[in-house]
């Protein structure tokens, strides 16, 4: 939990001010998380990179409106929600349509013309890809805000009101919200995880 | 420890790992409550298998991307801020400020200096074969009997003599052989 002054708000500040080396900054500290976040909302490797770059480009655009009064995390998050959402909506709307086609006047906008096709690291045996596939299935299958607010309580560095705030809802509905997709996974995943393959580290 | 602390332990969990004296009041409270112990171990099976979850790919050149993108975005902003008003000028300079325009500005620009500089030397060319032409003009005017109207005196008659006819020629040779 983040506690005393935000490093990554001054930074935030310098973008504000026009520094190119302190978006950088950012990008390099925030893509992972924001990719493991987009990835898991919207399950495509590739469109979830493009995604995740127009979340960055999202973040430049609206620094002038950036206040230092709001973490950078949850303003950042708060921005590749909404765009994961916008991008849920369009996809029900218009099935056909891939994330390009969204950003056709962006045309000259390299995003991927570049990206290269990665995949997960091996893992250390069938059984464990076996695992880690069926928690993936069973996130995507819980209700978005329950799937958003799980995810981001995963670590330390969102509070609870941090959740909250990315959610727009109380304190008291997010640790709701993560209590009941807890317990829908707890079910699924119940022969899994008495297993013993996810160790204590 | 009570139910309620107990409850705020598990949404701990959630979150952060437990430090070693909040396991060691959980196992002891949990020692003799076995339904607990069940709900616990299920929390903690749970927050192992989120924790592993593997990281996404994510492309190597996802940074210079974004800030490609950046570039592009600010090219656009320069360009939407000038007026329609603005002069070419201004546009022009614009545009030098961006560095994929930089490149293709210093091509255009030794361009420019070559085309000036063969140019240039087109015009020492011709500006030469003039002075020559005028040269040779100024010398034939120098020529002293050209100065003197008496040479022009039977010019006429000359020039009329080089356009006589053949029949003139034929009649003068009748005469002569008479």
């Amino acid at each position: 939990m983040a506690t005393g002054p935000d490093p990554d708000a001054a930074l935030m500040l310098r973008v504000k001010q026009g520094d190119s080396a302190a978006f950088e900054e950012l990008v390099e500290k925030y893509k992972q998380p924001v990719m493991n976040f987009v990835y898991r909302t919207l399950p495509d490797a590739t469109e979830a990179e493009d995604l995740a770059q127009h979340v960055f480009l999202q973040v430049f655009k609206s620094a002038h409106r950036y206040e230092a009064a709001a973490r950078f995390t949850t303003w950042l998050f708060t921005i590749a929600r909404n765009l994961c959402l916008n991008e849920i909506r369009r996809r029900y709307r218009h099935p056909a349509e891939s994330l390009d086609e969204t950003y056709a006047d962006d045309d000259e906008r390299p995003m991927r013309q570049a990206v290269e096709t990665k995949t997960f690291s091996a893992p250390e045996s069938m059984l464990h890809a076996e695992l880690e596939d069926k928690i993936e299935e069973a996130l995507a299958a819980l209700p978005e805000k329950q799937r958003t607010a799980i995810l981001m309580c995963r670590g330390d560095e969102f509070s609870y009101e941090d959740i909250a705030r990315v959610l727009e809802c109380s304190v008291s509905a997010t640790k709701s919200l993560i209590h009941r997709g807890r317990e829908v996974l707890k079910q699924k995943l119940k022969p899994y995880l008495k297993t013993g393959v996810w160790k204590e580290k | 420890m009570n139910e309620s602390e107990f409850r705020t332990l598990v949404e701990e969990s959630w979150k952060r790992r437990l430090t070693e004296e909040e396991r060691a009041a959980l196992d002891a409270w949990l020692a003799v409550r076995p339904t607990e112990r069940a709900e616990w171990e299920a929390e903690a099976a749970l927050n192992r298998a989120l924790g592993a979850m593997p990281n996404c790919p994510v492309s190597s050149n996802f940074t210079a991307l974004v800030m490609q993108a950046v570039e592009h975005e600010q090219a656009q902003a320069l360009r939407e801020s000038t007026p329609a008003s603005a002069s070419l000028w201004a546009r022009l300079l614009t545009y030098i400020r961006l560095p994929a325009f930089r490149l293709a500005w210093a091509a255009l620009l030794v361009c420019g200096i070559g085309i000036g500089l063969a140019y240039y030397s087109h015009q020492t060319n011709v500006r030469h074969d003039v002075a020559e032409g005028l040269k040779a003009v100024a010398n034939v005017a120098s020529v002293p009997s050209l100065s003197d109207p008496a040479v022009f005196e039977d010019f006429d008659a000359i020039r009329r003599l080089a356009q006589s006819s053949a029949s003139d020629d034929e009649e003068l040779y009748m005469v002569l052989n008479k």
